[in-house]
């Protein structure tokens, strides 16, 4: 059998032996309780202690300095390994790579170790409830005031934000009608006063989104992250990072394809046409990603920029995705609403995960926002006449 | 895995002297009747039917890679020549002949001298076979054959794509036609036609979409390009995913060479069933976003749609290459082996 990428095979060596030593027997607590954010800050410690949080990190800001081949070995490591859902991936994804790219040396001094080390959890404050596929309408308000921002305004869709210790945001400096100029990209300490946080229980059950409210929240100008004004420059490269991770993932799907088989077999299924042209059908999309990924990382090695293509790789994924739940709905025929479903394993939360694979296809850009991205950007068809 | 120089030069090669020799006036001269040895010689003389067939035979000697990039552009100028199954006779031929058929095939396909072909899907129909004067056979029982034209007969049979010459054949397979023993190479031939037709899919598809880009573009309804509506744009975003993303899988199956690898099959099938799958959505949205222009026999549109469709279903169809991926990924027992391939 060959592996998707077979560079690097001593450090490829190294990770599984460390993750076979390390990586926790059976499922953590769910992140969204205090328990679970115990077990998982821990666990995300031992990472950083072993020098692997941030493979994708310069090193001078304490990351693994990797290169992406690098990189997706160790994300086929853990995925292999079954290791927990990363904790702080908003930190460690999206604001940690803004911040080495756009922040000033005091932001980064003082913001990514804690990062690392999980020690400040982040959430993300872009949604709001009149700014969701259309970004650029955001609403929030800041008005400088000195050397303060103040801020006023309501997010939504905020992952995390019960327990974030920090929020990156944007907010509206110039008028409202500027659309996307006018935005400004700023830090803000969960903890300001003003700030009130809303759990918001999702479609699944779980908790962990809330809606976010800001009422004269005061920041100190200093957090802003990039010029006043700017912040969709730096909001496109911060989501441009979200859409383009993938790396080492097609381990994960195909996992996922390998279940639907063993699916099929413990239901009594396996000699069943429909059924294997399905499971076949998903199959060949785990390859083609795995395929396509490999490509993508040997001509990010080479130099190219992903651009508009990160689209083309999140729209793949999470349709893919959801497919392939839709896949095991099929098989499961009408033991599929059984909860928890027969014939897998309990702490495999299925239906959770059916569900959360559903919100793929929305958050980070709807797969219909990658669309549009893909046939103008990619295409170069004339864009839609605005409703005015 | 990407391209180096020397490949990146073949492709934009090929691409220059197809649109120059190949042109849709030459493709609809070819629909009419109109004699294709002219077309023919001028990719003998680029080396084209060599390209796959070892130096000692007169032959570039390069390899499946190098076959998808050019068979690419063939199908990108929708060629109404079968360069396709020339290719895959020769390494067919290459790779598993004996000594004596090797001599006897190679060089003289590789200067142009004799016209190779291919069966693989087991009904008859032979693209080519009409001129042909060896015909490559992989047998349902999993023999491969190297047949001589005068072990074979050719009955043309009249098909939607006119300039595909398309023969039900008749052959006598013996001691003397056999090639390597075992499944393997009938195996490995059935895999490099599923890469290398998948080449080709991928071009025609990729000009169907260039083709219904610029349309939309252009044509206007209700004071403004059609182009601009996300009916029509979101059809050609999901044509423009299925065949970016298409390139490396096929890549990955034309390079495979060991027949024995147990992943060779299923590298294989992945790469022709998302080929058909993706030719069959561009065709879908290239002639629906053309509207009634693109129903004519006027408009070039249906060179490609036609060769695109036939192909589809040649050297196994999406549902066949799935089956075949679904009798492999069943017959697994071991997690670990799958989840690592």
């Amino acid at each position: 059998m060959t592996t998707a990428i077979d560079d690097d095979e001593e450090f490829r060596k190294e990770v599984r032996g460390w993750l076979s030593e390390n990586v926790p027997r059976g499922p953590l607590p769910p992140i969204f309780t205090v328990e679970g954010i115990d077990a998982h800050r821990a666990w995300e410690r031992a990472l950083n202690d072993a020098g692997y949080a941030a493979m994708h990190w310069p090193a001078e800001y304490g990351g693994g300095g990797a290169s992406l081949l690098t990189q997706a070995v160790f994300q086929e490591e853990y995925q292999l390994a079954s290791a927990p859902e990363r904790l702080n991936r908003l930190g460690l994804g999206l604001i940690g790579p803004t911040l080495i790219e756009f922040g000033t040396e005091q932001q980064k001094q003082r913001l990514l170790p804690r990062i690392l080390d999980c020690d400040e959890l982040w959430c993300q404050g872009f949604s709001e409830p009149e700014a969701g596929s259309d970004l650029a309408a955001i609403r929030a308000r800041a008005r400088r005031e000195g050397d303060e921002l103040v801020i006023d305004g309501q997010k939504i869709w905020t992952s995390l934000s019960i327990f974030a210790d920090w929020m990156f945001a944007l907010v509206r400096t110039g008028e409202l009608g500027e659309g996307h100029r006018g935005l400004t990209f700023v830090l803000i300490p969960m903890s300001s006063p003003g700030i009130e946080v809303r759990p918001i229980r999702q479609l699944h059950g779980d908790p962990g989104f809330a809606e976010v409210f800001l009422t004269d929240v005061r920041v100190p100008v200093a957090n802003v992250v990039g010029e006043i004004g700017d912040g969709w420059t730096v909001a496109m490269a911060t989501l441009g990072y979200e859409r383009g991770t993938g790396l080492g993932d097609h381990v994960r799907f195909t996992r996922k394809v390998w279940d639907l088989v063993q699916l099929a077999h413990r239901t009594d299924q396996a000699d069943d046409t429909l059924v294997r042209d399905q499971v076949a059908a998903r199959y060949v999309d785990s390859q083609v990603f795995k395929h396509f990924m490999k490509n993508v990382i040997s001509r990010l090695e080479n130099g190219e920029q992903l651009g508009h293509e990160a689209s083309l790789v999140k729209l793949f994924w999470s349709e893919m995705d959801a497919r392939i739940f839709e896949t095991a709905l099929n098989i499961l025929g009408p033991d599929a609403e059984l909860d928890p479903t027969p014939h897998l394993d309990a702490s495999a939360r299925f239906h959770r995960n059916y569900w959360h694979a559903r919100a793929s296809k929305i958050f980070a850009g709807t797969s219909e926002i990658q669309r549009n991205i893909i046939s103008e950007r990619l295409l170069g068809l004339p864009k839609e006449r605005r409703w005015t | 895995m990407m391209l180096d120089a020397d490949q990146k030069e073949l492709a934009r090669g090929a691409r220059e002297f197809l649109k120059e020799a190949c042109p849709p006036e030459v493709v609809r001269a070819a629909w009419e009747g109109d004699a294709l040895e002219p077309l023919r010689h001028a990719l003998v003389e680029m080396g084209f039917y060599a390209l796959v067939i070892p130096p000692e035979y007169g032959g570039l000697g390069l390899g499946g890679l190098e076959a998808t990039l050019l068979l690419e552009e063939c199908g990108q100028s929708a060629l109404p020549l079968p360069l396709l199954e020339s290719l895959v006779a020769a390494a067919g031929i290459a790779r598993h002949g004996t000594a004596e058929q090797k001599d006897r095939w190679l060089a003289p396909i590789a200067a142009g001298e004799a016209r190779a072909t291919i069966q693989v899907d087991g009904w008859g129909a032979v693209v080519g076979a009409e001129q042909a004067d060896v015909l490559v056979v992989a047998t349902h029982g999993d023999e491969l054959h190297v047949v001589p034209a005068a072990g074979f007969h050719a009955a043309p049979v009249p098909v939607f794509d006119r300039s595909r010459h398309v023969s039900r054949v008749t052959f006598t397979l013996g001691d003397d036609t056999r090639m390597d023993e075992g499944p393997e190479p009938a195996r490995d031939l059935r895999n490099h036609a599923a890469a290398l037709s998948a080449a080709v899919l991928l071009g025609i598809s990729d000009a169907l979409l260039d083709r219904t880009v610029q349309y939309v573009g252009t044509r206007q309804q209700f004071g403004r390009p059609v182009g601009s509506f996300q009916a029509i744009k979101h059809r050609l975003a999901d044509a423009h995913l299925l065949l970016r993303t298409l390139r490396p899988a096929v890549w990955a199956a034309a390079q495979i060479t060991d027949a024995a690898d147990p992943d060779a099959t299923l590298t294989a099938s992945v790469a022709k069933a998302r080929a058909s799958e993706a030719a069959a959505l561009t065709n879908e949205h290239a002639l629906q976003s053309h509207g009634g222009i693109g129903f004519t026999w006027e408009n070039d549109l249906h060179y490609w749609l036609k060769r695109g469709k036939a192909l589809e279903q040649s050297y196994g169809s999406a549902r066949w290459h799935r089956a075949r991926i679904a009798d492999e990924l069943f017959s697994r027992s071991n997690a670990k082996e799958f989840a690592a391939s």
